[in-house]
């Protein structure tokens, strides 16, 4: 590093950082510079596209054992407000970015994001192409990666992130559960979202949420619809949740290799049909691992606030905050009546074609409707069993970072436990408009 | 839902010429929409007035009629056309205003034509304040604390209730015209009264006042089906206050959190919704309470507006495009995102750059109006910049404004002062340079904070800036030898250009430049992709950057393999006064001309207006400045067989030179020839040797030099400096006195610069003539005769097609002129030659080998595409080879371009026309007369013509022997003749029955209450000499502020006549270009 570079970036409002690598198994390597704790971390490195949201995904428990790019160059830029926090403290391995921020600029930022990460602990490089990352991520599929601010060789950070364990079949849901159960309700709600946020409806519904690493945003969904929450640690036995007689069980999101959460699914398979069911994410996951279904990894997960998703009960697109790996193969629920040849099985946007939502005759649990599809690449993102009352989307409706076009879903569920047959019949707009204050 | 069936032809109302508030993206936005209805097998019917558009293309539309957008004019193409609907959304505020008209008086029921893409109902609910805010509070969404005042008495009891400052709009005015902020109670009376004129339902909206707020404006989409997307957000860079269109603004939103975000997406969702817009974009703008977060909205505009330009090329979605589609009945998520090729048009762009928005201004034109930015557009172009951080982007938007500048500061341009004091004012009053101060200030150890209580502009961006100033300061003085490899890449992530690291570190762009290459700090270059590359995209278009280290090179770089010849073409940057949307249509032209010649075309522009960056245009886009620096980077990546430096007008003419130096081969004409043709002296060498005549001329650099220049020619003299192009500083001066005037101011301003004194050549004809040449022949495009005379900017000034007065003896001297000069300039391509013919002689005033601002219309008037032909010529094609029709043949129709003035923007700026050009825009009129052409130009303009009342006639002494016939005419249309002093002595003498009136010097009731008082339709007043600060002026003013219809010379005096004439004798019919003869 030549004299007149320091010199210059002296300058700025950047404090003295220490060079960084990011290094990835292929042995792709970024030099950058640390932009929040010192030290090594490995994980498995994947994107995220959110334009705004960066604490809401580095606080996101669902990026356990991963270092998270953000494709937005510029990351900091109006600090940092607890309250928009997912968890108490972050979860994922390491923060990549082009551009950190350190002279934030927002009425509720109390500290900047590298001052948080910092005292979190958390490892960040930054002046790093990530458009370059992204690319590579993309063509080829995601992988593990270490950050290191200590060491700085490209081989030995090389041979690190191959060692380094995959998380395919590691149960990583364990290291974000709670250990005990505990309430949430209205007085847990986060202060400083109120003058955007309508008032959380009267408490009307108790339900028991498995938490395998759940957002914050969930809770708070969950409350605002009028659920008092009980939160249950991931492998609580069902008998147990049932035992409390809630009117509703949600499964929550979490991180990892849904396989290996054989600890709470094989709870879910003695709750479908006693009780009415809600999964995010991981907890649909879970409902389709105990319906039998087959879950895949994709090859570099959807992660971001943008993704059209149809609802092919009313053919209605909601834009969808997504942040998940793995991705349930719907005809592995069971036969399918009047199912298109398809090209690629795993591409369900023939039946966007067709205007009908199809139904798997499931062995256990009788039909299982596909409600949901990824207009972008077919996947599936949505199931709604037909003979029992469980639903679950493979997207995140309390947003968190993302739009909130899907904040219908957590109305369903109290329609769901209300006993009503047309849950899911709402208008989105009206809904989405509802859960806001101007 | 796919498309409808029940409809087959389509009647799409462009946005007439370009002025201020309406320029040429809306250009864009209807070719697209044109393409993509013909695409779906629509018929395609097109109104607009505006020859320069690419969407009046005869090949964009079944039907294309260049005529006046009025309600009139529109119903008998309505009549001609049978169209079963009309799409009014993409032609901007006239188009919907127009569509308003019609369907409002019945005339859209009465033909059976469906307005589609948007109803009248959402119209009003969107532009109709009260309304809207009726909608808002159902929405429970937040507006400002206003009412409406239809009175002076009306607003004072408003602000008695809501205090001052309040922020005052009258309704339906473009760009907000006529509205502004009110500090006093005297700023009140004055706007408010203005406004209630302005406003066609005499109706101002009073506002509390949320300025020094943050303003941010959503770009929305939405289909029948009820899907609605946000494709971009915005947020300017001013505060509340500066207009939108007058601000820096950026993309995405950058200081908004992910609640307060989803909660303003939320809020543009329900709004398209509530007021009712059934389909396609719209924007809506907030503004935000930056220490509390309280969101108000501004305003809704439903239909597509210059920030989904902006928004289109920021993301790579094509707003109008899907517009048009869901306009026809498709939705969202039955189109394909066009960028990527296989994702869905139903999505959210997603992007992983910063993009930086920059207007352009143009106050040196107006001397006297207030440059102060306000609620109330003023800015006639504008650049986008995109940069991986705000800092890079930034740099670049700066240094594309193309206004002498390289960047944020230290560019040679302006000697900071190292003083701390006296930057209070300069950063407490919002103008076209305060960017700039805030630089200034910033270096002289003002801090982010003091600069933000100073400007209300927010700190993340001051912070920013900040930042930057220190890079450069870091460097300054150290010397380029110093610098590594990391030191340049800090820079440049800066955002600073090779010329402001030249100046700091003492030394030239090109050694800066050479060491940067060496060092092998190069740019990469990145996909605008709407994706952040989360998928693969297959469309060409880029932006450049410098990344960080990359240790194994694994990055997407544009191809640059191609099996065709390669032609790079530069555009013309920002639109600005002289040089406009012209320019764009001919490098879109040659874009096109070469694709079809078997080229690979690239596109290097930076202004988000234009058609030519639209991503579809050409095979390759490159979004970035037209700099030496940035040109060559992209040469160096592309490597083109050639550059097309002569049709985006003198933005890449300047750069030809230096590009050609650095070896880069240049198509079509060179740059020594270039050199001949602007050279004074060689131009005059070679004009002596062919025997042509000009008029005598001479410089000066003092004031004796100039004396004996005009004892030598005599006056009247025209003389302009020497250092500026397109008619800047340029005056006509009379006698001694004014010229000892104008020698000293020219001194004040350069004092290094000769001055240039040519031999004014009094009432002569000023002709045009614009051709193309090949090396062995010359095309003779056009001949354009003027209607005003010699000393009026060509650019300012009509002309007809083909010529209504000059002989046939006369056209052929000039064809024969064009002949000589274009072959022995060396000209390959266009070339434009000015004349002026005084007493049967001829003079060539100038001749410029390249793209002139008459081009498009010339094309328009004759069928043939000049651009396109000039384009071949340069790719080696001979004139004789692509089977023209002769260039002598008779036309059997007049066709009229009329510029359209912006004074009533720039209030307190005189409105005489002069050698510096003035006009924004330009109307064509196509009719078999010249008098119903020229009337249809008027029309276009002004929306009307009197037909009968009271003219009011004034003229300088010089044009007293001709104005008696001129008023005999508006005597016989019926029209009561008015005026003073000399005039009326002239008329009285002449035998024309007219009114003596009181001067505005005299008592009242005078002439200029009159005009106060609505009693004046028309008013001929021609000015003497330069700067006259007499009666006229005052007049003039009145009449742009009363909306008087006004002539300032003899010849559009009687142009007048003769075209009210026309049109009292017969309705004028409608022409559709495609029944005209068209080539090629």
């Amino acid at each position: 590093m030549g004299i007149l570079a320091d010199k210059m970036r002296a300058a700025t409002s950047k404090p003295p950082a220490g060079d960084a690598l990011l290094v990835l198994e292929d042995g792709t390597a970024f030099r950058g510079k640390s932009c929040g704790a010192p030290g090594e971390v490995l994980g498995e490195v994947c994107f995220n596209t959110s334009v705004e949201g960066y604490l809401e995904v580095v606080s996101d428990p669902s990026y356990a054992g991963q270092i998270v790019a953000m494709t937005y160059p510029q990351i900091g830029n109006y600090g940092v407000n607890l309250d928009d926090a997912q968890a108490t403290h972050p979860a994922l391995r390491g923060l990549v970015v082009r551009d950190m921020c350190y002279t934030p600029s927002n009425w509720r930022s109390s500290e900047s994001l590298p001052e948080y990460l910092w005292r979190e602990g958390l490892i960040a490089i930054e002046d790093v192409d990530t458009r370059a990352l992204v690319q590579h991520v993309r063509d080829h599929g995601a992988m593990s990666a270490v950050i290191s601010t200590e060491d700085l060789s490209v081989e030995s950070l090389v041979a690190k992130a191959r060692a380094a364990e995959p998380i395919v079949g590691v149960n990583l849901v364990r290291t974000v559960s709670c250990a005990e159960p505990r309430e949430f309700g209205a007085a847990d709600l986060a202060g400083s979202k109120a003058f955007a946020m309508a008032p959380p409806a009267d408490e009307r519904y108790r339900v028991v949420a498995y938490d395998c690493g759940i957002k914050r945003s969930i809770l708070e969904g969950l409350v605002r619809a009028g659920c008092q929450v009980t939160l249950v640690p991931w492998d609580t036995p069902a008998e147990k949740v049932l035992a409390m007689a809630p009117d509703g069980v949600f499964l929550s999101n979490g991180p990892g290799d849904p396989s290996a959460v054989a600890g709470t699914y094989e709870q879910v398979e003695k709750l479908l049909g006693e009780v009415p069911l809600f999964g995010i994410c991981l907890g649909h996951q879970m409902i389709c691992k105990a319906a039998g279904g087959t879950v895949e990894k994709l090859k570099f997960g959807h992660h971001g606030g943008n993704q059209p998703v149809i609802n092919l009960l009313t053919g209605r697109v909601e834009i969808t905050a997504q942040n998940h790996g793995f991705n349930l193969v719907f005809p592995s629920l069971g036969a399918v009546e009047g199912a298109p040849a398809l090209a690629d099985p795993s591409d369900l946007r023939s039946w966007v074609d067709t205007g009908a939502a199809p139904i798997a005759a499931n062995a256990r649990y009788g039909g299982i409707r596909l409600t949901h599809v990824n207009l972008n690449d077919g996947t599936a993102e949505g199931i709604a069993f037909t003979d029992i009352p469980a639903f679950s989307v493979q997207y995140h409706p309390e947003a968190c970072p993302g739009p909130t076009d899907s904040h219908y879903l957590f109305t369903a569920f109290t329609r769901l436990m209300d006993g009503k047959a047309d849950y899911l019949d709402i208008d989105i707009a009206k809904d989405r408009l509802e859960g806001w204050r101007f | 839902m796919p498309k409808r069936t029940d409809i087959r032809t389509i009647l799409v109302i462009g946005s007439g010429p370009i002025v201020i508030g309406q320029a040429c993206e809306f250009d864009y936005s209807g070719a697209q929409a044109c393409k993509v209805l013909r695409e779906e097998g629509y018929r395609v019917v097109l109104v607009n007035s505006n020859p320069a558009t690419i969407m009046t293309d005869p090949g964009l539309a079944d039907r294309t009629y260049v005529e006046p957008i009025t309600a009139e004019f529109v119903e008998k193409i309505i009549r001609e056309e049978s169209p079963d609907a009309l799409l009014p959304t993409l032609g901007g505020q006239t188009a919907l205003n127009v569509a308003v008209e019609l369907a409002e008086s019945g005339v859209l029921e009465r033909y059976g034509v469906e307005m589609i893409g948007c109803s009248l109902e959402a119209i009003q609910r969107g532009e109709n304040r009260k309304l809207f805010n009726e909608c808002m509070e159902e929405l429970g969404i937040e507006t400002a604390r206003s009412g409406y005042a239809y009175s002076v008495e009306d607003a004072l009891a408003i602000v008695a209730e809501i205090g001052l400052p309040a922020v005052l709009r009258p309704s339906f005015t473009l760009g907000g015209a006529g509205g502004g902020i009110a500090y006093s109670e005297e700023d009140l009376v004055r706007i408010v009264s203005q406004g209630v004129e302005l406003s066609p339902i005499s109706e101002v909206l009073v506002e509390e006042s949320i300025e020094g707020w943050k303003e941010y404006e959503m770009e929305v989409v939405r289909d029948r089906a009820g899907n609605g997307i946000i494709v971009c957000s915005i947020e300017n860079f001013d505060p509340m206050g500066v207009h939108t269109g007058d601000s820096i603004t950026v993309a995405p939103a950058q200081t908004l959190s992910d609640v307060e975000y989803q909660r303003m997406r939320t809020a543009s969702l329900a709004v398209l919704e509530k007021v009712g817009v059934q389909t396609g974009g719209s924007n809506v703008q907030f503004a935000v309470n930056p220490s509390d977060g309280r969101m108000v909205i501004i305003e809704m505009n439903p239909r597509v507006s210059r920030s989904s330009a902006l928004a289109s090329k920021a993301t790579g979605f094509p707003i109008a495009k899907v517009a048009a589609r869901l306009a026809v009945g498709y939705t969202l998520p039955e189109i394909v995102n066009d960028i990527t090729g296989s994702t869905s048009a139903c999505f959210e762009p997603s992007i992983d750059y910063c993009v930086v928005k920059a207007p352009r201004f143009a106050f040196e034109k107006f001397k006297d109006s207030d440059d102060t930015l306000s609620t109330r557009m003023k800015a006639v172009g504008e650049v986008m910049a995109i940069g991986r951080t705000f800092e890079e982007a930034l740099g670049k938007a700066l240094r594309s404004l193309e206004n002498g500048r390289y960047g944020l500061g230290v560019d040679g341009f302006v000697r900071a002062a190292e003083i701390k004091e006296g930057y209070e004012t300069l950063l407490a009053r919002p103008t076209s340079d305060r960017i700039v101060f805030i630089g200034c200030a910033l270096r002289c150890g003002w801090t982010p904070e003091e600069v933000h209580e100073a400007t209300g502009i927010d700190l993340f961006f001051l912070n920013r800036m900040a930042d930057v100033v220190a890079v450069q300061e870091a460097l300054r003085g150290a010397r380029v030898d110093d610098m590594d490899a990391e030191s340049f890449r800090i820079a440049k992530r800066y955002g600073l250009s090779d010329v402001q690291i030249g100046f700091l570190t003492n030394s030239s762009e090109i050694v800066v430049r050479t060491r940067r290459k060496a060092l092998g700090v190069v740019p990469t270059f990145n996909a605008v992709d709407t994706c952040a590359a989360e998928f693969g995209s297959s469309t060409a278009y880029f932006y450049k950057t410098y990344e960080g280290e990359n240790l194994n090179g694994c990055r997407e770089s544009p191809d640059a393999h191609s099996s065709k010849p390669k032609a790079l073409i530069l555009g013309a940057g920002p639109n600005r006064i002289g040089q406009g949307i012209e320019f764009d249509y001919c490098c879109v032209h040659a874009s096109y001309a070469l694709q079809e010649a078997g080229y690979e075309t690239i596109m290097v522009n930076c202004n988000p207006e234009t058609v030519s960056t639209d991503y579809d245009t050409s095979d390759k886009l490159y979004f970035e400045p037209l700099t030496f620096e940035d040109v060559m980077d992209i040469v160096d990546v592309e490597r083109p067989d050639g550059v097309v430096t002569t049709l985006g007008g003198q933005t890449p003419l300047k750069l030809a030179r230096a590009l050609e130096e650095a070896g880069v081969p240049i198509m079509g004409t060179g740059a020594d020839a270039i050199d001949l043709a602007e050279d004074r002296d060689r131009f005059a060498d070679m004009l002596d040797g062919l025997g042509i005549a000009y008029p005598p001329a001479g410089d000066a650099n003092t004031l004796d030099e100039a004396v004996r220049v005009a004892d030598r020619v005599g006056f009247p003299l025209l003389v302009r400096p020497s250092y500026v192009l397109g008619g800047r500083g340029m005056a006509i001066v009379y006698d001694a006195k004014q010229l000892r005037r104008y020698m000293g101011e020219a001194a004040k301003i350069s004092p290094d610069h000769p001055v240039y004194l040519d031999k004014f050549l009094e009432s002569a004809v000023e002709v045009d003539l614009d051709c193309v040449c090949d090396g062995d022949d010359v095309y003779i495009g056009g001949v354009l005769e003027h209607i005003e005379e010699a000393g009026i900017h060509s650019g300012d000034s009509a002309c007809c097609v083909p010529p209504f007065s000059l002989s046939d003896s006369l056209v052929a001297q000039l064809r024969n002129i064009a002949w000589r000069l274009a072959l022995s300039i060396g000209v390959r391509g266009l070339l434009n030659i000015q004349f002026a013919v005084k007493d049967q002689l001829v003079y060539v005033i100038e001749a410029n080998p390249r793209a002139s601002r008459t081009v498009p219309f010339v094309s328009k008037a004759t069928g043939v595409p000049l651009a396109k032909v000039a384009a071949r010529v340069m790719a080696g094609e001979q004139l004789a080879d692509m089977g023209l029709p002769p260039d002598d043949r008779d036309l059997s129709y007049r066709a009229v371009k009329e510029a359209v003035m912006p004074f009533g923007r720039f209030p307190g700026s005189d409105v005489v026309l002069g050698p510096e050009m003035k006009s924004t825009g330009e109307v064509m009129g196509i009719a078999p007369t010249f008098p119903a052409a020229y009337a249809k130009t008027q029309l276009a303009i002004s929306y009307e013509l009197p037909k009968a009342g009271t003219v009011f006639i004034s003229v300088a002494d010089r044009d007293k022997r001709s104005i008696a016939a001129i008023a005999r005419d508006f005597h016989h249309l019926g029209f009561t003749v008015l005026s003073t002093g000399g005039t009326a002595k002239t008329l009285e003498a002449s035998g024309v029955p007219c009114r003596r009136v009181n001067k505005v010097s005299e008592e009242h009731p005078n002439i200029a209450d009159m005009i106060a008082d609505g009693q004046v339709d028309l008013m001929i007043n021609t000015p003497f000499g330069h700067g006259s600060r007499g009666d006229g002026h005052v007049l003039r003013l009145a009449a742009v502020r009363y909306g008087v219809t006004y002539a300032t010379t003899i010849a559009a005096a009687q142009a007048l006549a003769a075209a009210m004439e026309s049109v009292r004798d017969g309705a004028l019919g409608v022409i559709a270009l495609q029944d005209l003869p068209q080539w090629g």
